[in-house]
């Protein structure tokens, strides 16, 4: 399959994470739009790693695609872990309520 | 007559964009987030076929195993999923759907477009070995950094729980 193929459902999935990132109003709901776009961004290191190699190592991308996974672990703790606490605070997570530190 | 790479591709990339489908416009979160799995699942099958073995594998061992059991916890903790039209509400979702399309065709315009510099690509070949040699040789500044993000984030989700505790 050619590159182009990969770089297409990459650009989809990306397209879908924008859409959930955008419209949704629950907080989980935007970080699986954050999830949507960091796949799509690892998968497009991972197909050029394989079509477009570097000269001196053919992993370059790979290694990228592992940097990607293990940061996307991180955000998802730590955001969970404040949405945690915001649940605590004001008893809902919607992204739109949420406007105490609004002037 | 097809190739089995080819069948698999399909096979996965209508895996990964019919269920992504449903990870943005579900309704009910927690379908959301269980339809989140085969989009994971997915992936790291494109990863296979783009000869990343050790790359799925981490894939779905923290993505699938990690980040999305931590997801369906946090939505189930936070959210009323009883009650999704309560829980999980979305607005212009016919603006967003078109602003949507309009990005992909300009996307897809441009990677047709362009000329990538294609080369064939090697034989496939298992990439463990060469991955730990990379991030212990060349990579070795970056993981270090790496694994203090992962220490100080561990650190940092606990003590964002533990506070909201002691009041």
């Amino acid at each position: 399959m050619s590159l182009e193929g990969y770089l297409a459902v990459s650009a989809a999935l990306f397209t879908l994470g924008i859409v959930m990132y955008v419209s949704r109003k629950n907080s989980i709901a935007i970080l699986m739009g954050v999830e949507l776009i960091l796949n799509a961004a690892a998968l497009n290191f991972v197909a050029f790693s394989r079509f477009t190699p570097s000269k001196v190592s053919q992993l370059d991308g790979q290694v990228f695609a592992i940097f990607i996974i293990l940061m996307a672990a991180a955000e998802a703790v730590v955001a969970l872990a404040i949405a945690l606490s915001v649940y605590k605070e004001f008893k809902q997570i919607g992204a739109d309520k949420l406007s105490t530190l609004k002037g | 007559m097809i190739e089995l790479s080819q069948l698999f591709f399909y096979l996965f990339a209508a895996m990964v964009l019919g269920v992504g489908l449903i990870v943005a416009f579900s309704k009910n979160l927690l379908r959301s987030a269980f339809a989140l799995f085969f989009v994971l699942f997915g992936v790291a099958g494109l990863y296979v076929l783009l000869g990343g073995d050790f790359i799925a594998i981490v894939q779905i061992l923290v993505y699938a195993g990690g980040v999305n059991v931590l997801l369906i916890f946090g939505t189930m903790l936070t959210a009323d999923v009883s009650n999704p039209a309560k829980s999980n509400l979305s607005f212009q979702g016919i603006l967003t759907a078109l602003a949507a399309i309009g990005f992909f065709i300009v996307v897809y315009g441009i990677i047709s477009s362009t000329n990538w510099g294609v080369i064939t690509p090697a034989p496939m070949e298992s990439t463990t070995r060469n991955l730990g040699i990379l991030l212990l040789q060349d990579y070795v500044l970056p993981f270090e950094v790496i694994s203090f993000l992962l220490l100080s984030a561990m650190i940092g989700a606990l003590v964002l729980v533990i506070k909201g505790d002691q009041k």
